[in-house]
């Protein structure tokens, strides 16, 4: 009798959590007509910020690798002084508000800092420009490179590594040919999530970069923005989109995860 | 070339797993490094390769200190005691990956890599990944991926703990043939004395990071040095005594075993560090024991022990029994057809007077030869013949 009405209880819980989950998705697939949003994407304001949401999120993710696989090998294959505070380095994106990440970067790059008015002399104007929104991207979403390539690296067996050195490879070649090979699909889940942060990236990119229709306005941006001043229809048409997008990655993510351990 | 080490340390957060360790390989020799399961067998060859930078001490390669060369310049092949095939790699491009860090010509590769392949009989699984091969198969592509580069030096980690006994001597023999014909001063791991004994030109024991002894196969078997290497190639049984008389034909040693109720006289072969009233141990080999129902008079040549049979257990072709002399156990392996006695039954333990031999160093290996015992008078048995 206990058992049962224990079992009940897990299982209205857990219908509670799928209604917290599907039903505004739901609310925002059937709020509008198909039609009307086909139109949307007429648009030129739409179209301009799915552009530079696209843009700049895949640059991120170009950029991410050439930084983060460095570091992620660092953390995966050496031990050395300073490593745990690195590793918490790497987790602390993660964990702090975008917004407060937003400030700290406008902070560093804006023209009253002595490093932003250095780079404004040089003509680097990083602050309300797409170069503003891909280091704040960069900032927030990196760690998730990091932490998947590192856990690929960690995962592979360090024979195979030395087998590669007894048999006369450099370290380099070895990286080239054995590591990364082997840790592809861990690299390539953590370029997904990666990419998946960048594009929903909302609070970091509007305060560093603002809010400029055509210039600066990525997707999250646009739907915030189109939502405040009424525009409904079009912050629907974009979150719609934005969802396709994160539903992709999820399901790429999700087979090169499945890759990796089988 | 020959390797050396001299005075390697190595300890992992203040544990010490290799003590001040010196070991000498000779050129061309096939050497095996016996020792139980976290003796540092693996640390060691990781030393000898580079993966691991020994504490203190210098490795010496021919007559080069190579303590500083990074591991892909010291010409060794490793076979790993996991195998580490490259798993993103077939088995043709495992083999072929040494020659390819040397930019070797494809054509030369394709060539070598079909000549190594067909030296072990896998050429038919050239297109498999490692998770499709068997592990005798894995066992031999990570051989000759390491004998591919011709390297002076072979080191061989446990390359056979995966193989049935069967497999494991004909790829024991295929391995010694190899090493022949090739020539490369080989360092062989295992904690298999069969193994040892199979292909060892010399054979070192370790315990807990020191070298106990360094010898042929057949020395160390039967003339192990200490306790442990007497334990460790099944020379079992262990007789602490103290030599009461020595005479012309042998000595006469008390055996005071802890545990022992009684202490019991045998009698042994004169070695030239007995001296009388010195305590030293003796250890038997299980096969030089038989064992008898009826206390006989024609067996007055051997040692005779009264005790009772406590254990049997099924070794293949023999019985190994467990005998409980009155608180000393004994070992001893039977034959299976000679062997018709039931647990806890009263049995007499025999053994020759020249099966215990002493645990000591080469110079008292050769029993001293003793005037032959003429066992039927009385003046020779009272003399302990
Ligand atoms: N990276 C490491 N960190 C800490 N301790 C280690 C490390 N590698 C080895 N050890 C320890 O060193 C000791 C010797 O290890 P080693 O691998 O050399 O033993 P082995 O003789 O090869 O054993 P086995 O026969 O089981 O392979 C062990 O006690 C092990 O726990
Ligand atoms: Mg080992």
């Amino acid at each position: 009798m206990k058992k049962l009405s224990f079992d009940t209880a897990i299982s209205f819980i857990t219908g509670i959590f799928v209604c917290l989950i599907v039903l505004p998705m739901f609310a925002l697939f059937t709020a509008t007509s198909f039609g009307e949003l086909i139109n949307q994407f007429g648009s030129p304001l739409v179209l301009s910020a799915i552009a530079i949401s696209l843009e700049t999120s895949l640059i991120v993710v170009l950029l991410a690798l050439c930084l983060g696989i460095p570091v992620a090998y660092l953390l995966a294959m050496k031990d050395f002084k300073g490593k745990e505070i690195l590793d918490t380095l790497v987790d602390l994106p993660i964990c702090m508000p975008p917004l407060v990440a937003g400030l700290a970067l406008l902070i560093l790059l804006g023209g009253n800092n002595k490093f932003g008015s250095m780079l404004s002399n040089c003509g680097i104007d990083l602050i309300f420009s797409k170069k503003g929104i891909i280091i704040a991207q960069l900032f927030v979403s990196m760690p998730f490179l990091i932490k998947s390539a590192r856990g690929a690296f960690e995962s592979i067996n360090k024979n195979v590594t030395n087998a590669s050195l007894t048999l006369g490879a450099s370290k380099f070649y070895t990286f080239k040919k054995v590591l990364l090979p082997l840790a592809k699909n861990g690299i390539y889940a953590g370029m997904v999530m990666t990419w998946a942060r960048a594009l929903g990236e909302f609070g970091a990119t509007s305060m560093v970069a603002g809010c400029i229709p055509l210039k600066t306005e990525t997707m999250p941006v646009a739907i915030y923005q189109n939502a405040m001043s009424g525009e409904l229809t079009s912050s629907i048409a974009i979150a719609l989109l934005l969802l396709v997008f994160s539903f992709t990655s999820l399901l790429i993510f999700k087979s090169r995860v499945r890759g990796q351990t089988g | 070339m020959g390797i050396a080490l001299k005075k390697i340390s190595k300890s992992y957060n203040g544990q010490a797993v290799l003590k001040n360790l010196n070991l000498e390989i000779n050129r061309g020799e096939f050497h095996v490094l016996l020792g139980p399961s976290g003796g540092g067998k693996t640390t060691i060859l990781s030393v000898i390769a580079g993966l691991i930078r020994q504490d203190n001490g210098d490795v010496l390669i021919g007559k080069r200190n190579v303590s500083n060369l990074s591991p892909e310049k010291r010409k060794i092949g490793f076979v790993f005691q996991d195998y580490a095939l490259f798993p993103h790699l077939t088995v043709f491009d495992n083999v072929a990956y040494g020659l390819r860090v040397k930019n070797v010509e494809e054509s030369e590769i394709n060539q070598k890599v079909e000549y190594y392949l067909s030296k072990v009989s896998i050429e038919k699984e050239k297109g498999k990944f490692s998770r499709q091969l068997s592990g005798g198969q894995k066992q031999r592509v990570a051989l000759i991926r390491a004998l591919i580069t011709e390297p002076e030096i072979l080191l061989l980690d446990e390359p056979m703990s995966n193989l049935d006994a069967l497999t494991k001597e004909t790829t024991g023999n295929e391995l010694k043939t190899i090493q022949q014909e090739m020539g490369m001063t080989t360092v062989y791991v295992t904690h298999n004395q069969d193994e040892a004994i199979l292909l060892g030109d010399r054979v070192s024991v370790l315990n807990h990071g020191e070298i106990e002894q360094i010898e042929a196969p057949d020395e160390l078997f039967y003339h192990p040095k200490t306790e442990f290497v007497a334990r460790f190639v099944g020379a079992k049984n262990i007789l602490k005594v103290r030599i009461i008389e020595i005479n012309q034909y042998g000595a006469v040693a008390q055996v005071n075993n802890s545990g022992l109720g009684q202490p019991v006289q045998i009698r042994v072969n004169k070695y030239p560090i007995f001296e009388k009233g010195k305590e030293i141990n003796l250890c038997i080999h299980p096969e030089k024991i038989s064992l008898k129902r009826e206390n006989k008079a024609s067996d007055v040549n051997l040692n005779r022990i009264r005790g009772k049979l406590i254990n049997k257990t099924n070794n293949g072709n023999g019985l190994k029994a467990t005998i409980d002399t009155n608180g000393m156990e004994l070992h001893a392996t039977i034959p299976k057809d000679l062997f018709d006695f039931k647990i806890h039954e009263d049995v007499w333990v025999c053994f020759a007077p020249d099966a215990p031999h002493p645990l000591c160093g080469k110079k008292c290996r050769a029993p001293e030869a003793g005037r032959r015992c003429l066992v039927t008078t009385q003046v020779d048995r009272l003399l302990g013949c």
